[in-house]
């Protein structure tokens, strides 16, 4: 018990009052690092497993502490300008202590379970209320297999309801060795054609779908989430082809449709990144309706719209 | 505030001129008075003072003020000036207590004396009786208590004055339903007639007639002092509605339209469902009408639904739905077993707190027998902070350091308990000489039965209500202060004292501005501001309750700082959580907005922490609750909703506000209110029309919000 309280996980996020990570109210802890690239991703600060840093421009107040908290001379002043030498950064923080603005913040910390675990119970009373829980989210859990393998375990300890929160691109030894101290999984489908679904995340589906049909037969829960994004995975061809995989399912007693938002946008300039969909619209309603019941053709259960 | 803040009818032009004056909350608000009605004065200061002046003027007022009949209203009567209004002064000088106003002002006490109302009648007297019953009942107990002559003279008045101007609007009716063709609304006047002909003595026989006899309470009782409680109204209404109905007298479409015309009339407040005095569940019918008139007519209401787990779960659910819905801030929630669990506390048996009942902004009271002056008392904790840390800074032989500091901030916080209990005694012991509760004294049980009015022993119970105001305020303040001048040693005490004094002007200051606010914050869960606003309320709370006031009335600890955030932030100067000079304080319980490092708040921690400084005796400290549409949105959000209520009252809340608010709208009718003139938003503990509320009022809201 005391080795699993002691493991260590990069978090880049607690969430509280989480309602669309699963049932109930809970808690969503997010992990850094993620095998995919996905072009929509609203999570960029998420790929990379090491700790980065999140600049706000707006937020500078211009009082130049950074400047002098930094010992690798990331942050320089010209002619009033702040500018980030980031290629210098190695995301030690000293900034982040002295920016009172809130210009400045660090994604990614080294956390321990237990660490964790404190954050996640102060909710505990609300999850007894509403059927709640702690979600594992990311970037990929999976890819933190040991921290989030103990994480699990701990939490099951305390009777926590647990949901893994998965692109479903791991070995399936991973999946199989997080199992059995999931309540429910949240495993995503992006795109069925392979080609596409390469082009679009960088990886190949083969795996996930693998991974899937594998999970299934464990018996555990499964909802299945797809995220809606236009011109990239909202054709008919790829929603009819997930209806016909959920039907060969026994165990997803939910389909939910997540349509893309521009939220994540303002992260990509924060991490000195492009983002590759700027300026795409979200879905209309009625699009994202018309895929609903597009999906309710197939032999799938309730088929959930997020908005 | 003014009257268009309360949805005020106003009388007709020409009648009417406008005025500026203190109101009975004890802000500043803009009023109506008729031009042609001036009272008699019996003192030398010009005003009028005692029970027989003050009824014998309002029964003047009543006899000039306008009728309200409208012909597609099933009820009619409305109040259009406050007598208020025509108090000047307000406060009878022979009553001096001016040794008591310099450590009033140094420690920002609303002392609560000469505050009218805020407790609440037991209708059913009246509802039982009717004007009539009530005339015969004074002129009783008149024969009984002789000495008292000047009180039941006041009391008569009132009676006389409610009953003529019952009856003028039963002759308007009559000459609206003679000018009417044949049809609706002239059967609807011709009812109207009769039946006002018919309450001017005896009481209300129907449901129809049981609302409009509310309707005319409720428009003399605000008009006289600003009262406004209607209490629990379903049960109120059900034996009413129970007899119509078994007689087919009534269906529930014309019930829903009755109460829906009885809630246009007033604002009043109202508990629905919530325990009998054995713990049976009130919820009824009409609870459920009560609901849907609401539900159908969308104009701010101020109505709280009881919850209990041994309650209907149905009431609470359609009432969330009704909030989700319609976005207008109500119902609001009342936890039940932690207002009993702390009434009890005062050594009070658990039916007397079932009893109890939502029947103001943030109050509760015992229908007819309970006197408390809620809401009138504040002691402002900032200031004492403020007061605190420059009498430190002043004392050569103080040895600076946050440890000092709380030791003279709980000294001065104590001497405040102090005046604020002399204040009361005064009260209590004058104010029925200044202006007695003539109204409301009809609907207790003892001010008629004893000669004695409410505020001088007539009722069974005085639990005085005393408040603490802006505690995160402060928490941040001790917890910025702990952190950046002692543990990290970055300010210096003479650095922070000359900060303040010069509202941290220049760049430097805005540094140190945002390194006071940049801490983990009362709110956060777990920081050490939220340690610190939880000693804060319980030293508060200790204090509050350790002793009785010298005449030995029982004080009853609260958090509550009304739309009084701004003007008590308005003249106090910067504070150490990084504050500017003149800005709001926090509110309430509430966490400041922007407690969460610049992201929105989460309900769970906001629920958390109020949850956590409760005072715990009965008199709630409310959790203002702004939530997104998004959380709100799905089919799921009534249940988290519902979860998260039970959760706050699980972990000893009491009451919870809650908007349910799109920034995006919020914003632009901030930028121009006429885009979305039927935004209504709960402000603190009443709902108002957005575009209403004064610019102060609404920049408050949004910065809450956004």
């Amino acid at each position: 018990m005391q080795e699993d309280l002691n493991v260590r996980g990069v978090v880049f996020d607690i969430e509280r009052s989480a309602v669309h990570n699963g049932p109930g109210i809970r808690t969503t802890v997010f992990l850094k690092g993620c095998p995919l690239a996905c072009v929509w991703c609203h999570n960029p600060e998420s790929r990379s497993v090491d700790p980065e840093l999140l600049w706000s421009p707006e937020r500078c107040a211009g009082c130049m502490q950074c400047q002098d908290a930094c010992a690798q001379g990331v942050h320089q002043f010209v002619e009033q300008r702040h500018l980030l030498e980031r290629r210098r950064c190695i995301a030690c923080g000293c900034c982040v202590s002295v920016c009172y603005a809130g210009a400045l913040e660090l994604a990614g910390r080294s956390m321990t379970v237990n660490d964790v675990l404190v954050e996640v119970m102060r909710d505990e009373p609300f999850y007894r209320r509403s059927s709640g829980g702690l979600t594992l989210s990311g970037g990929e859990p999976a890819a933190q297999f040991d921290f989030a393998r103990a994480l699990f375990r701990e939490a099951g300890r305390r009777q926590l309801h647990t949901a893994l929160d998965t692109s479903g691109y791991c070995s399936w030894e991973c999946l199989d060795g997080l199992s059995p101290y999931t309540d429910l999984f949240l495993f995503d489908l992006k795109q069925m054609d392979g080609a596409r679904h390469r082009a679009l995340t960088g990886v190949s589906n083969e795996r996930i779908l693998d991974n899937l049909r594998r999970l299934d037969t464990t018996g555990r829960e499964i909802w299945i989430r797809v995220p809606l994004i236009p011109t990239q995975n909202d054709d008919d061809a790829n929603f009819q082809a997930i209806g016909r995989l959920v039907s060969t399912l026994k165990h997803v007693t939910r389909v939910e449709i997540l349509p893309y938002h521009r939220l994540g946008e303002s992260k990509y300039a924060r991490l000195g990144a492009e983002c590759r969909l700027a300026g795409l619209e979200p879905p209309s309603r009625d699009l994202a309706e018309s895929r609903r019941v597009l999906l309710l053709e197939y032999d799938v259960p309730q088929v959930v719209l997020r908005r | 505030m003014d009257y268009d803040d309360q949805g005020q009818i106003l009388p007709p032009d020409g009648m009417c001129e406008v005025i500026e004056m203190v109101g009975g909350s004890g802000v500043k608000v803009r009023q109506a008075i008729l031009k042609e009605y001036r009272p008699v004065s019996n003192h030398s200061s010009g005003g009028f003072f005692g029970p027989r002046a003050c009824g014998e003027n309002f029964e003047r007022l009543l006899a000039v003020h306008p009728t309200y009949v409208e012909p597609a209203n099933s009820m009619c009567g409305v109040y259009m000036v406050n007598f208020l209004s025509y108090r000047q002064p307000a406060w009878n000088p022979d009553f001096d207590f001016s040794h008591l106003h310099e450590e009033q002002e140094r420690y920002g006490i609303d002392h609560g004396i000469g505050g009218v109302q805020h407790f609440c009648p037991d209708l059913t007297i009246g509802l039982k009786l009717g004007w009539g019953g009530l005339r015969e009942k004074v002129n009783r107990h008149r024969r009984v208590n002789p000495h008292a002559g000047e009180f039941y003279d006041g009391l008569e008045a009132v009676i006389r004055g409610v009953q003529a101007w019952i009856g003028r609007h039963a002759l308007e009716s009559q000459r609206i339903a003679g000018a009417e063709p044949d049809g609706p609304w002239h059967d609807n006047l011709q009812q109207m007639a009769d039946i006002c002909d018919r309450l001017v003595t005896e009481p209300p026989a129907t449901f129809r007639e049981a609302c409009q006899w509310l309707v005319f309470f409720q428009a003399v009782a605000k008009m006289y002092n600003g009262s406004g409680e209607w209490g629990q109204l379903d049960e109120l209404l059900r034996p009413f509605y129970e007899r119509d109905s078994a007689r087919g007298l009534l269906s529930d479409e014309e019930a829903i339209f009755h109460i829906a015309c009885l809630l246009l009339s007033e604002t009043a407040y109202i508990q629905l469902g919530g325990p009998d005095a054995e713990g049976r569940d009130l919820k009824n019918p009409v609870s459920f009408l009560i609901l849907e008139a609401i539900h159908r007519l969308k104009i701010p209401a101020n109505i709280a639904v009881r919850v209990g787990d041994d309650f209907d779960p149905r009431l609470f659910r359609r009432g969330i739905e009704i909030l989700l819905e319609d976005k207008m801030g109500f119902p609001k929630f009342l936890g039940d077993k932690p207002v009993n669990d702390g009434f009890v506390r005062n050594g009070y048996s658990l039916e007397l707190a079932r009893q109890r009942i939502y029947a103001g902004c943030h109050w509760l009271a015992i229908p007819g027998r309970e006197y408390g002056m809620n809401d009138l008392i504040k002691i402002e904790l900032a200031r004492i902070l403020d007061y605190s840390l420059r009498e430190m800074m002043a004392d050569a032989a103080a040895v600076r350091g946050v440890d000092d500091l709380w030791e003279r901030f709980v000294r001065h916080m104590h001497r405040a308990v102090d005046v604020v209990a002399a204040g009361i005694d005064h009260h209590l012991r004058h104010m029925h000489q200044v202006f007695p509760e003539l109204v409301l004294d009809l609907f207790c049980h003892g001010p008629v039965e004893k000669g004695l009015d409410a505020s001088h022993g007539g009722v069974e119970f005085y639990n005085i209500g005393v408040d603490g105001a802006s505690l995160a305020s402060v928490a941040d303040s001790f917890a910025a202060i702990e952190q950046r001048i002692e543990k990290e040693r970055r300010l210096s005490w003479d650095q922070l004292l000359d900060l303040l004094d010069r509202d941290w002007a220049g760049g430097e200051g805005e540094r140190a501005r945002l390194m006071m606010r940049n801490i983990p914050r009362y709110g956060k869960g777990g920081s050490r501001a939220d340690e610190w606003a939880l000693r804060i309320s319980r030293s508060f709370t200790q204090l509050v309750r350790e002793k009785r006031t010298p005449d030995g009335f029982l004080m009853i600890p609260g958090l509550f700082s009304w739309a009084k955030v701004i003007d008590f932030g308005r003249t106090l100067g910067a504070t150490p959580n990084g504050r500017r000079a003149g800005q709001p304080l926090s509110h309430g319980p509430n966490p400041e907005p922007g407690f969460n490092a610049g992201r929105p708040g989460t309900p769970t921690q906001l629920i958390h922490a109020v949850a956590a400084v409760q005072p715990g005796y009965g008199n709630p400290a409310s959790l203002q609750l702004d939530l997104d549409p998004g959380l709100a949105s799905d089919r799921e959000g009534a249940e988290t909703i519902e979860a998260l209520l039970r959760t706050y009252f699980d972990l000893g809340g009491t009451l919870v506000n809650i908007n349910v608010l799109d920034r995006a709208t919020i914003l632009e009718a901030f930028e121009d209110p006429a885009r979305h003139p039927d935004l209504i938003v709960r402000v603190t503990g009443f709902s108002a029309y957005f575009a209403s509320l004064s610019q102060e009022l609404r920049e408050y809201v949004v910065e809450r919000i956004v």
